[in-house]
């Protein structure tokens, strides 16, 4: 999917997340979510991308068991936990093979998306991985003050406030200095940037869509009308 | 009453972070700990803090090894201070915020409401006990952040970098500060890069590089020439190096400050200097 | 024409007192012009004034002007002009956006709609200037904290802008990092004859360098000019006198009490050799009077 370009991925993550939605029979599912892991070893992605994967089968797994203890039948138990696994799954897709740049790019430019929002939207995909140090490091400094966790549902709730409002505080006044920063860099100028070849749509692009179209048809068809 | 004895922490990818590092600190002292950044200052101080579990070696706090202890209990014997204050505010108030680790604890509201007082005293805060915590300037966050660790009355304080981004006058308010919490009792372990602060406030250096204790003695004779301090990522304080310099002249002096080269250059001259 | 003037210039964020107030100040093309002062003076908004973030980002109210370059900063947007100045935020970290270092400094480049091969090459010539050739590839995440810092600069002289703008660089490096940084945007300073903006409360990191030092207290100008009239200016100042740094607290201290005037200093061993021949010959004269 490297050489895909970004919008065509978003058409992909949002359609066939249309199509899991849609689907209710576990074997229509169980291809979809086969079509997804054939699309993951097409594109080479990061070792970590996997981990993350398995990571999503066994919760999808969990899910799913968890319904069928809870008295659903084992299809309808089956397709919630394919739903999740196969949406869930299209976005680690995303990210893994996709710029987050790009796909600022393809949402502000291509889909006229206010860069404003389009911004916001990738930034925090980017600010992931610092969300999680961030938190370790507000935990910490909580825990050398007598935080100590555990106790009542309630004390823990009340807890929770302690790490999530520094935090919160601090991610907005870091999102403001990023979107100013971005500004400074001549971003979103509404200069013709020279994403070029990175997001502009090719030959494979429109092949991708079309099989995608065709596809949502089939899906819709059969939903609806079958 | 702190004793870290041939400490050594690797992280997962197999790299040392912190070596058969071993370390006293008794009651009442004042000590500066120094390196450059990724000598293992952060981690072993973290270490004592219980937020990390040394690979080999052990961690006494009285006598007692702190292995298994919670961070939350290790923090009424030792106080951190983080650079980042930022962090930890999260109440609506001064005082509240200070109020949160006994209230944590479970302390009885009359202590709890005692020892806010007594620590806002203390960090020179008690006129700003209802203020908002956000809106007060880096230098007095910094001293809510003391506060906050003061009110668990720790006997050791640990800092790091707590100056960095502060202008002079925080910063020499913040070093008085230290100072009269020292001279009270309180021993402190100040993690710093600034040398002149080193040179002025700290009664003993502890240097760090690659991981390991590389000098620990006297604040002076770091600086006598010596040491390999450049070696250590470290800068020599102004007036020492100057001294160094004048050595070549056949003029000798112990200054590390600047007040001290100048008295020592104008007693040469037969003038005092005050 | 100089690179950034000030021109009575004063500004207010929205709702609060005046951030700045009155600003008169010339950065001269090529200059190297150091910004200290007390925390809440003004020197981060006199930064973001001088890329136009002031008040094109914030809003706020503003009299006078700023001109880079020649150009009313109000008239233009901030994009444009980004095209003169480059600058790195005191939070640097916040402004680092892409995934890997490349990617970052493409990123300037793209927004600008340079061409490919042209942002390949320029790439390579940044991060060699900044001392990070070969790790292109390298994930942000997983640099250091001066590496990041060299990268945010990398990201902004990608444009080759004529103006720098730094705002507290060194404040999370160590010693020999913060040296090492000023010693690299020296020789931008030097070799490209690129003007600097730097705030940096730590005077003496700058000493060797800085040709204009400008104090602000209480958003005003305090004291402007070259560093060897600016520090004794401060030093006679009650509230300034604790920022000069160390080596001409030795000097000045001396020159008061001793009635003498020494040169001015760029660093300990140009003191140690005035000083130590000052002694030897304080030594002879004492020698010969008695």
């Amino acid at each position: 999917m490297r050489r895909t370009a970004p919008l065509t991925k978003l058409a992909v993550v949002l359609l066939v997340s249309l199509w899991a939605m849609l689907l209710e029979s576990a074997a229509a599912l169980g291809a979809v979510a086969g079509l997804l892991l054939a699309l993951f070893a097409a594109s080479r992605v990061p070792a970590g991308s996997y981990k993350a994967l398995g990571g999503l089968g066994l919760f999808a797994l969990a899910l799913a068991a968890m319904q069928y203890a809870l008295g659903a039948e084992a299809e309808f138990s089956l397709v919630v936990g394919l739903r999740m696994a196969t949406m869930t799954g299209l976005f680690i897709l995303l990210l893994a093979t996709t710029r987050v740049q790009d796909l600022t790019a393809a949402l502000a430019r291509q889909l006229r998306v206010p860069y404003e929002y389009a911004f916001m939207v990738t930034a925090s995909l980017r600010f992931i991985p610092d969300l999680l140090t961030e938190i370790k490091a507000v935990q910490e400094a909580q825990a050398c003050r007598g935080y100590a966790g555990g106790g009542s549902v309630t004390r823990r709730l009340k807890n929770y406030l302690t790490i999530v409002q520094p935090l919160v505080l601090r991610s907005v006044a870091r999102s403001e200095t990023m979107a100013m920063s971005m500004e400074l860099r001549g971003f979103g100028t509404g200069r013709a940037g020279s994403y070029g070849t990175s997001i502009a749509l090719g030959g494979r692009d429109y092949l991708a869509l079309a099989a995608l179209a065709a596809g949502t048809a089939g899906v819709v068809a059969a939903r609806f009308y079958m | 009453m702190l004793e870290i004895d041939k400490v050594t922490f690797c992280y997962r990818q197999g790299e040392y972070a912190v070596r058969e590092a071993s370390l006293k600190v008794a009651d009442g002292e004042f000590v500066a700990v120094a390196g450059r950044n990724g000598s293992g200052k952060t981690t072993l101080t973290r270490l004592v803090m219980g937020l990390l579990q040394p690979t080999a070696g052990g961690i006494m706090l009285d006598g007692r090894c702190t292995a298994g202890r919670p961070t939350a209990e290790i923090a009424r014997q030792v106080g951190y201070v983080f650079q980042n204050p930022d962090r930890q505010i999260f109440r609506d108030t001064v005082a509240e915020e200070v109020a949160y680790g006994p209230e944590q604890l479970g302390w009885a509201a009359e202590a709890v409401r005692a020892a806010v007082a007594k620590a806002l005293a203390a960090a020179d805060l008690a006129k700003l006990a209802g203020a908002y915590p956000r809106s007060l300037a880096k230098g007095q966050k910094q001293r809510l952040a003391i506060a906050s660790a003061l009110v668990l009355a720790p006997r050791l304080l640990i800092l790091d970098e707590p100056t960095s981004g502060q202008d002079a006058q925080e910063k020499a308010a913040l070093m008085a500060l230290l100072t009269e919490l020292n001279a009270k009792g309180t021993a402190i372990l100040l993690v710093t890069h600034d040398m002149e602060l080193l040179a002025r406030y700290a009664r003993r250096a502890v240097v760090l590089a690659g991981g390991r204790v590389v000098y620990d003695g006297g604040v002076r004779a770091l600086f006598a020439g010596g040491a390999a301090v450049d070696g250590w990522g470290l800068r020599e304080p102004a007036a020492a190096k100057v001294a160094r310099g004048l050595k070549t002249f056949g003029f000798a002096t112990e200054a590390i400050m600047p007040e001290e080269l100048n008295g020592a250059i104008c007693r040469a001259g037969g003038k005092a200097y005050a | 024409m100089a690179a950034i003037v000030f021109d009575d210039f004063s500004y207010a964020y929205d709702g609060t007192t005046k951030a700045l107030d009155g600003i008169r100040l010339e950065v001269a093309k090529g200059s190297f012009t150091v910004v200290a002062g007390p925390s809440g003076a003004g020197k981060t908004t006199l930064c973001l004034a001088a890329c136009g973030a002031v008040p094109h980002y914030f809003g706020g109210s503003m009299a006078g002007a700023v001109r880079v370059a020649g150009v009313d900063t109000a008239a233009g947007s901030m994009g444009d002009i980004a095209a003169h100045v480059g600058t790195v935020l005191e939070d640097y970290e916040s402004q680092l956006v892409t995934m890997t270092v490349a990617e970052e400094v493409a990123f300037t480049l793209e927004n600008r709609g340079m061409k490919h091969e042209t942002i390949a090459r320029r790439i390579g010539e940044v991060l060699a200037q900044v001392g990070l050739a070969g790790l292109e590839d390298r994930e942000v995440g997983a640099l250091s904290g001066g590496q990041k810092q060299r990268l945010a600069i990398a990201a902004v002289l990608a444009t080759r802008p004529g103006i720098l703008v730094l705002d507290e660089p060194a404040s999370a490096l160590d010693p020999e990092g913060a040296e090492e940084l000023y010693a690299l945007l020296a020789g931008l300073n030097r070799e490209t004859g690129m003007a600097l903006l730097v705030v940096e409360h730590d005077l003496a990191r700058v000493l060797a360098y800085a040709d204009q030092m400008v104090v602000l207290a209480g958003g005003r100008v305090a004291c402007q000019g070259r560093p060897e009239d600016v520090l004794p200016a401060m030093w006679r100042q009650p509230g300034l006198a604790a920022m000069v740094p160390p080596l001409w607290q030795i000097k000045l201290g001396l020159e008061e009490k001793l009635d003498e005037s020494f040169a001015a200093w760029r660093n300990e061993e140009e003191a140690a050799a005035e000083l130590g021949g000052f002694i030897a010959a304080r030594r002879r004269g004492g020698e010969k009077s008695a």
